[in-house]
């Protein structure tokens, strides 16, 4: 079994959905965040003339650096790890999640670290560090404000860039008060920054007497061995600066070739995450503390992840390795939107989720979430890479069918319609039959208001019938002879 | 097989396309000609179009002729403000006569206890309002991190258009990269609970950019 699809409830999909729908206070986040994000972003999108910049031809700029650095992924890869030594970096690979924690417990140990600080990273989600640290007696603490809520609060991020963007304020107030030992206060937003204060005095602490940071990186970049953080609350830099050891946790597919490359896709990553124009901190980290420094890591260590990533490459479904995981696919999408990240059931929600899980947890162990969509094509519409994640779900829902991993009715009925439907007289004579069978079904206003046949479909709304009873090679002919 | 080299396999597998070393000798003559994508054209005065940029970002921005001028704006400022008359400063940045103006300074590396830091910069970019600040012994990264407030001192010959023109003056000036290369636009901020924007999250809470001079 693929070692993803232990921690994965993606089979799940359909269950959590309907639990998720049906969640007042979750409801009440969502709605609150989904016009902030697509605005913001629409926002510093439209702005961009304004500078003589174009978002097409910046996404083609940046679709075609990613592409370029994973065209050729081995010869980069090579080229980070030679420069990144140079530097005094030490460069590990891990196959999978269960390596990833051999590794930085490993190098936890050889430093005598007892403290970790984390900045966000979503490989670390991949392979639950955080129960592994803790299992082996190191206490690990996350410092991004949105993942210290979930962590406090024993969840997992719903979102890739805002993690706690489900929980309400009132939740937060909750759990800071359960967890930093203090009575509950009536708060509204105006008490937000009292909130975000508290969490700052504590986690200041931490920073101080960290041991260890782990990161993540937004890129690496070859030309200079350098991993890039792209921050706004400031942690990634404490992480990076304080402790005696850094280590970055990385997917392979991050690296790109050039510092220009590098400084093209932040012209579209902040834009397409948050709508700001440049994220407060933008830090490139490279090699370790100077002999003459007297603050920064003395020791750095890379560790450079496949976890599904390597068998990708080549594949059909290649495009996705573009993503430079800014969120916008799901800001923009209805399905997210109505059930938050968890009912993904594993670590990236949304469209790029719906993608990325079946490939890294195995098609087998994740088939609802290709069909997670409405077809509306938001996702590859603010994809700052162009990539084509309805195609994508697409030709993963045909493997699906490939390898009869379809339930049986409807691998049947879709056979028996292309059966029928190669075959014209009879395709029409059936249409004829059901369009005039529908129409009898119809209300006086031309709506069925329940479709005995397949119910789910009407239980929230009507389906209309167009046409009167006739088929649309009927309604075109009659048209025709007007 | 060693994880690195299994990864590396079966990554050379998917790209597929044989013939690694020409394949590295092309990635290695792309790192020399060093191509740049689609960049903006800034219109007006690049220290006017810097200091709007950054205001929009929740900075304060002063112009003073020259840096004699400095620590008798910054004692004013922080007056102004109730903030102490104390700071941490980088090294580059002691000489100035902090003493005469009021203030007490001590240089070096940060500690949590220092409520101001006052650091350089390495350059400044226009487009999008950004410091660009470098690591090394006289430029420690957590003067601009630690306290509550920054002050940052950027000649105005300084100011350049965009990153990539900032890289540029990097690469010509210093070859390689520093430890630590950090752009920072603006005091720190959170939009955790519930998407509302909060200034001072774990970096300063407030940002003064004091530019000097003219553009060159
Ligand atoms: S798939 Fe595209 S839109 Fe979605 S997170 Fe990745 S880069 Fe952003």
């Amino acid at each position: 079994m693929n070692a993803n699809a232990r921690h994965s409830q993606a089979m799940h999909f359909t269950a959590r959905a309907a639990d998720k729908v049906r969640n007042p206070v979750l409801q009440q986040a969502l709605q609150k965040a989904k016009p902030l994000f697509s605005g913001k972003r629409a926002k510093a999108m439209a702005a961009l003339p304004d500078d003589g910049l174009e978002f097409e031809a910046l996404r083609e700029a940046c679709a075609g650096i990613r592409d370029r650095a994973l065209n050729d992924l081995d010869v980069w890869l090579e080229i980070f790890e030679e420069n990144a030594r140079a530097r005094g970096a030490e460069v590990l690979w891990a196959r999978d999640g269960g390596e990833i924690c051999d590794l930085v417990i490993d190098v936890a140990r050889r430093h005598g670290v007892k403290k970790v600080t984390k900045s966000k990273s979503m490989l670390s989600e991949e392979a639950h560090l955080n129960d592994a640290l803790a299992a082996a007696g190191i206490e690990p603490v996350e410092t991004d404000l949105g993942e210290y809520i979930i962590q406090l609060a024993g969840e997992a991020p719903s979102h890739i860039i805002a993690p706690a963007v489900h929980k309400t304020l009132q939740e937060v107030e909750a759990l800071f008060a359960e967890k930093h030992g203090r009575p509950q206060a009536a708060r509204t937003s105006a008490d937000i920054p009292a909130l975000a204060k508290e969490a700052r005095g504590v986690l200041r602490q931490h920073f101080l007497s960290a041991d260890m940071g782990i990161s993540g990186a937004n890129f690496l970049i070859a030309e200079t061995g350098t991993a890039t953080l792209v921050t706004n609350e400031g942690n990634g830099r404490m992480v990076t600066t304080l402790p005696r050891v850094h280590v970055v946790i990385t997917g392979i597919e991050k690296v790109v070739p050039t510092l220009q490359d590098f400084a093209t896709l932040m012209r579209l990553l902040p834009r397409s995450a948050t709508g700001q124009t440049i994220s407060n901190y933008v830090s490139l980290l490279t090699g370790t503390r100077a002999d003459d420094e007297s603050e920064g890591p003395t020791k750095t260590v890379f560790i450079l992840v496949d976890n599904g990533r390597a068998d990708v490459v080549g594949s059909h479904y290649q495009d996705i390795l573009r993503c430079i995981r800014c969120g916008a696919c799901m800001n923009h999408c209805p399905v997210y939107f109505s059930l938050g990240g968890h009912a993904y059931g594993w670590v990236y929600p949304g469209p790029m989720g719906s993608v990325l899980t079946p490939l890294y947890t195995g098609i087998e162990n994740a088939l609802d979430l290709p069909h997670a969509s409405t077809g509306c094509r938001q996702c590859s519409s603010v994809c700052p890479v162009r990539i084509p994640l309805p195609e994508l779900m697409h030709g993963l829902r045909q493997e699906q069918q490939r390898r009869g991993l379809r339930p049986w009715g409807e691998r049947f009925g879709l056979r028996a319609w292309a059966w029928i439907a190669g075959r014209p007289t009879l395709y029409r004579a059936l249409t004829r039959i059901a369009a005039r069978y529908l129409n009898w079904l119809a209300d006086g206003e031309g709506r069925i208001r329940l479709f005995g046949f397949a119910p789910g479909w009407t239980t929230a709304r009507d389906l209309p019938v167009a046409g009167g009873g006739k088929t649309f090679f009927e309604q075109y002919a009659a048209s025709k002879r007007d | 097989m060693s994880a690195r080299d299994d990864i590396l396999a079966r990554v050379r597998a998917g790209v597929g396309k044989g013939d690694a070393d020409a394949r590295r000798a092309a990635a290695l003559a792309r790192l020399q000609a060093g191509q740049s994508g689609p960049q903006p054209t800034l219109t007006g005065d690049l220290v006017e179009r810097f200091c709007a940029k950054a205001e929009s970002l929740a900075s304060t921005v002063a112009r003073v002729d020259d840096y004699a001028a400095v620590p008798a704006h910054v004692a004013e400022w922080l007056s102004a403000r109730q903030l102490p008359l104390q700071a941490v400063t980088a090294l580059d940045v002691a000489g100035l006569d902090w003493a005469e103006a009021g203030l007490s300074c001590r240089s070096g590396v940060a500690v949590d206890a220092d409520p101001v830091g006052i650091s350089g910069c390495f350059c400044a970019i226009a487009e999008t309002g950004t410091l660009m600040l470098l690591s090394g012994p006289a430029t420690p990264a957590s003067v601009s991190l630690l306290p509550e407030t920054h002050i940052a001192l950027v000649p105005a010959a300084r100011v350049v258009a965009s990153m990539e023109d900032a890289f540029a003056l990097l690469k010509a000036e210093r070859g390689a990269l520093p430890r630590a290369v950090n752009f920072v636009s603006g005091p720190s901020r959170t939009g955790d609970i519930e998407q509302t924007i909060v200034l001072g999250a774990h970096g300063p809470c407030r940002v003064h950019l004091i530019v000097i001079g003219e553009n060159s």
